[in-house]
């Protein structure tokens, strides 16, 4: 059993995992795509009702072969948070993300997805347009895309919004970032009814990407210089794009149907 | 296990006081009637249970446990219930004063079936079926990696015996004490309904009262076909989420069925009592 002081203060050591996560000086997804991939063009708008800020995409150059690039942006300053809704897509944002995948899958570019969210966005209009219709559409588009798939969670994947960009052949994680069933303030107000209880929730759940890593959400994570990504972003991003590159030569050498079977047999496991 | 048995076993399990027909029904004075959880009218238990739950004064659909789900929607005499067998798990070693295998000691004790899913190889209207049923009583219906598994293996047994898949879904959403492994359930339950799909077997959802979150945002959504119980609530975030966090104001009626049908959400809003007739003619249709 341990003592009060002791829980304290393994609750203040999680939570301040999950706030360094949520770092403002982190890279983010468009800081990602810039520094990382070269000739970027934005496409927008999910050709179904509008264009979510949350979620950004559209062919660039990796090592010189096109790929597809879609990113859930955060925002760096409090007016780009404002415009990127702080990185929480509507389901304009997963379904402008489906139609770039089936579209890099015609034109055979993998799909590289990089997930900052804390959630998907709880909003009237959300569920007016089907937020959980989007999520679930996007996580069978992922599961069946006749394309190599990587995914990059950045700083903080959360619920079913990060997993809709997720179910990849491969997912890195920045080491600080967090991965979780749902925002440590959220599972507060479900377990005790208290989005204060925060940090306590936190503890509880194990909120880092190593123990997504332990029940096979996670691949590999990428290091990042002390203190964190948040002082060497140039450097996370230079790191992140070699990682990338490896696991891209390494999956277009494996016949497609393999990565399929493969990608089936790997969710069919994950979470034990 | 024959669900005929399954649902006497249930109903004479010691810890139940009274028969009562569903978690939300209010065991009341005198012993052996029900109160309606929305317009209070008492009822006696077996006539409401035989009613499939729901009020003859005002129509409420009151919650059905799992297994009688099973027996409301199966062909008399054919449903076979899987065994579990699986293992309970504890990825987090969650505690955070009740340890988390405690709490499904408790769930399992007070809901009177082993975990969330109950799944049964069934016909439905003389159609060969996988029925997947969930239990709102036991811990919220919450998705963790039994359910999961149990999920997936109804999916995978549709596929084996070419059988039609219909899953009865009704959840507060992920389970919280399993963390990040609840969350990989939506995408082991989603490969599972993407081999159903592969198979070109249908998948018919019947959406309950609430569904929410985790099962809404995979499994739910993902059918060939949604059919809504009639004023359940349905959607991703709660309605009390989006208050607080966006502030914002909800429309009337706002994720309940009828809500999500004008929205084109779901494909019908279907009685209980017309359930079985409506999934019958619809698996008749696409298993021809
Ligand atoms: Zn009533």
């Amino acid at each position: 059993m341990s003592t009060a002081t002791e829980t304290a203060e393994r609750e203040k050591e999680a939570f301040a995992r999950v706030e360094l996560a949520r770092h403002p000086n982190r890279p983010r997804a468009l800081q990602v795509i810039a520094g990382g991939f070269d000739g970027w063009v934005e496409l927008r708008g999910d050709r179904l009702f509008g264009d979510d800020h949350a979620v950004v995409g559209g062919p660039a150059w990796l090592d010189e072969r096109p790929v597809m690039v879609i990113g859930q942006e955060k925002g760096t300053d409090p007016m780009t948070r404002a415009l990127h809704n702080f990185g929480m897509p509507h389901p304009e944002g997963y379904r402008k993300a489906i139609r770039l995948m089936r579209q890099a899958e015609r034109f055979g570019m993998p799909v590289i997805c990089l997930v900052d969210t804390p959630a998907a966005h709880a909003g009237v209009g959300a569920e007016e347009r089907g937020q959980a219709w989007a999520i679930a559409d996007s996580l069978l588009c992922m599961l069946g895309l006749r394309v190599p798939t990587v995914s990059v969670i950045l700083s903080e994947g959360g619920s079913g919004g990060a997993l809709a960009l997720a179910l990849a052949d491969r997912v890195l994680a920045l080491e600080n970032a967090v991965y979780t069933v749902a925002p440590p303030e959220t599972c507060a107000a479900i377990l005790y009814r208290d989005a204060g209880q925060r940090a306590r929730a936190a503890a509880a759940l194990r909120p880092g990407v190593d123990t997504a890593h332990d029940v096979g959400l996670v691949d590999e994570l990428v290091p990042e210089p002390e203190p964190g990504a948040h002082a060497h972003p140039d450097v996370v991003v230079a790191m992140l794009r070699g990682a990338i590159v490896r696991h891209l030569d390494a999956l277009r050498d494996v016949p497609i149907d393999d990565l399929l079977q493969a990608r089936a047999a790997r969710y069919r496991a994950a979470g034990g | 296990m024959d669900v005929v048995t399954a649902v006497t076993a249930r109903r004479q399990a010691p810890e139940r006081r009274i028969t009562a027909p569903g978690p939300d029904m209010r065991p009341v004075a005198p012993a052996g009637t029900v109160a309606c959880p929305s317009c209070g009218r008492r009822s006696v238990a077996d006539r409401f249970r035989a009613e499939l739950n729901v009020c003859s004064q005002c129509g409420h659909h009151a919650r059905v446990p799992a297994v009688e789900r099973i027996a409301q929607l199966a062909d008399p005499r054919s449903a076979q219930l899987l065994d579990g067998g699986i293992g309970d798990r504890d990825p987090l070693e969650f505690d955070d004063g009740t340890p988390y295998p405690a709490a499904v000691a408790r769930a399992r004790e007070r809901a009177g079936v082993d975990e969330v899913f109950s799944v049964a190889r069934a016909e439905v209207g003389g159609v060969p079926a996988v029925l997947a049923s969930m239990d709102f009583a036991f811990l919220g219906g919450s998705l963790g990696s039994v359910a999961g598994e149990m999920f997936t293996r109804g999916c995978e047994l549709a596929v084996a015996e070419q059988r039609a898949l219909v899953a009865v879904c009704t959840s507060g959403g992920a389970r919280m004490q399993e963390g990040i492994a609840s969350l990989a359930q939506m995408a082991r339950c989603s490969v599972g309904v993407a081999a159903v799909a592969g198979a070109k077997l249908p998948y018919l959802a019947v959406l309950g009262d609430p569904c929410f979150g985790g099962v809404s945002a995979s499994f739910a959504a993902q059918a060939d076909i949604i059919l809504a119980e009639p004023g359940a609530r349905i959607g991703f975030a709660g309605g009390r989420v989006i208050e607080q966090a966006a502030h914002e104001y909800l429309p009337d009626g706002f994720q309940t069925a009828e809500f999500l049908l004008a929205h084109g959400m779901v494909d019908m809003v279907v009685a209980r009592q017309r359930l079985r007739p409506t999934i019958s003619s619809l698996l008749k249709l696409y298993m021809a």
